[in-house]
């Protein structure tokens, strides 16, 4: 699904965040993308959707190389992929539903037929009461699963969530898990960039380990030993 | 249209509901055109001081143009009117005979394209001009008349424009007895030359003001998309497509032209309505009947049309810049 290959990153002014990174993550797998502050965790995000292009290497999604997509196709590859973010992004002066279809009407629907679609979401992550509600109205906890839900609204078929539970109490943290979870049930490949190791040590997933740009762990040895 | 994953509509996502065929995006289209140019007049009315500032802007700009153009067209038609030659004077050689003198003004006379021949003696037309003159006395000093025999020729009406007036001239000029001949038409042509002139400096004047509500337009929705840049930013995240982040910004260019243009037909209207009591109070001193012409429909709606133009342009220049500018971090 998500395949690096010798994957270099260096930002303007020298600053290498990602040297020779090379990892899979399969169709349907779920795993964890750790490390500490500054490791390229949010680099690594930031070239599989396409806000970043690597300085050397390939980054490949189900077999299309990303190099080959022209800057005017870079909508298009991000509407395939459900994208979560610490601080949420959600539009603070929309309504929670306005939020939610945002994805639905750039694709063409109109709110009639996005309508069913943003319920659903909302109601798979658990806050369809909130749907005319406005983001500031919202808990930390909701506003997080109202950008889960623009997320999940158009079904794509890979999940990157950016450090998803930063700020959220252990108990809302693991909900959100939970929620990811049953994404990954149906199909879904989720990519989830977290420190907090806490977290992930209570589950067994796939942990992916970054440590001043180089992947010094990608989470096969492990089972393999 | 997924680019990385073929067939994703029966990927196995959360269900197997479908997405929408082409036709039914096809459909989508104008119906999105028109959600979303009500939405951006909407969101003129969230700062509806600043975006009447810019109509307003637009709408004076093209105000002065305007009316410097009803008083252009409305001088041409003056002038139209008088473009007509009301007499050609015949300066006569001095050598003649009297009897020539009368042969020449029955031949005139008779000649195609006179209505009436008038003839000035030397003696009468000396005693006019010492009257006219006020040399009076002094030109009893003359030993001789230097003046010649004048005939005024009226042509007839079929004879009465420029070209036609100056081809009589022409050929009445040609006759032996005539030393030359003249036509009172010098300072029409000099109020045409006067008239292009203005008409040049109308242009201009007019391009300059465009320009300048094409860039005051630009600015003011270059300063919208500033102000937007995280929701740019975010809808960019989403997939949205530079065309569907800038159509906002691109109608509320077309609502400033509409609403620009819109005041600026209520802007001229008032002048022109403010001149024309001038006007009028001015006719009726010269007792002409004159009225003052103002835009047809067909120039309102060009001035329309400008207006949104100008609108447009204006936002185009600045969404071309910005939109792509900014890209999510």
């Amino acid at each position: 699904m998500i395949r690096f290959e010798q994957v270099s990153k260096t930002y303007r002014g020298g600053h290498q965040a990602l040297s020779h990174v090379d990892f899979h993550v399969e169709p349907g797998e779920m795993a964890f993308l750790t490390g500490h502050s500054g490791a390229g965790k949010s680099t690594l995000l930031k070239l599989i959707s396409l806000m970043e292009r690597p300085t050397a290497g390939r980054v490949l999604i189900n077999g299309h190389d990303l190099r080959k997509i022209k800057p005017s196709q870079v909508p298009y590859v991000r509407r395939d992929i459900g994208m979560i973010f610490q601080d949420h992004r959600l539009l603070m002066d929309k309504t929670v539903f306005d939020n939610v279809a945002l994805p639905l009407i750039i694709e063409g629907y109109s709110v009639q037929e996005a309508r069913k679609r943003v319920v659903a979401a909302l109601e798979k992550v658990g806050i369809a009461d909130k749907v005319k509600h406005y983001p500031q109205m919202l808990s930390g906890g909701e506003q997080q699963r109202v950008g889960i839900a623009r997320a999940i609204v158009t079904k794509p078929p890979l999940l990157l969530a950016d450090e998803p539970t930063g700020n959220l109490d252990p108990k809302l943290s693991m909900e959100i898990i939970r929620l990811f979870e049953e994404f990954n049930k149906v199909g879904v490949a989720v990519l989830i960039a977290t420190h907090d190791l806490g977290l992930i040590a209570r589950l067994r997933y796939r942990t992916l380990t970054l440590k001043d740009g180089r992947m010094i762990n990608d989470g096969l040895e492990d089972s393999e030993l | 249209m997924s680019l990385l994953f073929r067939n994703r509509s029966i990927e196995k996502g959360a269900s197997s509901r479908g997405r929408l065929p082409w036709w039914r995006r096809l459909i989508m289209v104008p119906v999105h055109h028109a959600q979303q140019a009500i939405a951006s007049l909407g969101e003129l009315w969230r700062n509806p001081f600043a975006s009447f500032m810019t109509m307003a802007v637009l709408g004076l700009s093209l105000t002065l143009p305007s009316s410097l153009y009803v008083l252009v067209k409305n001088t041409s038609t003056i002038a139209d009117n008088w473009q007509e030659a009301s007499e050609v004077t015949l300066f006569l050689r001095k050598d003649l005979e009297q009897s020539e003198i009368d042969t020449l003004k029955t031949q005139t006379e008779l000649s195609e394209g006179v209505e009436s021949v008038r003839l000035i003696p030397k003696e009468q037309g000396l005693e006019e001009f010492k009257e006219q003159s006020g040399f009076g006395e002094t030109l009893d000093y003359l030993s001789s008349n230097p003046l010649p025999d004048v005939l005024v020729v009226i042509p007839a009406e079929s004879h009465r424009s420029p070209q036609r007036a100056e081809a009589l001239l022409n050929r009445l000029e040609k006759q032996r007895e005539v030393a030359y001949a003249k036509m009172d038409l010098e300072w029409l042509n000099r109020l045409q030359g006067i008239l292009n002139l203005i008409e040049d400096i109308l242009g201009a004047l007019a391009v300059v003001l465009c320009l300048s509500v094409v860039l005051i337009v630009g600015n003011t929705i270059r300063l919208n998309i500033l102000s937007k840049r995280d929701e740019i930013m975010v809808m960019k995240l989403v997939g949205a497509t530079n065309a569907f982040i800038q159509r906002p910004f691109l109608y509320t260019g077309v609502w400033y032209g509409i609403i620009g243009g819109l005041v600026a037909w209520l802007a001229t209207a008032l002048l022109i309505w403010w001149v024309e009591s001038a006007v009028v109070d001015l006719t009726e001193l010269y007792e002409t009947p004159f009225q003052l012409n103002g835009l047809t429909l067909g120039e309102l709606l060009i001035i329309w049309l400008i207006a949104v133009g100008l609108g447009l342009a204006g936002s185009y220049l600045a969404v071309r810049r910005h939109i792509q500018s900014i890209e999510p971090e």
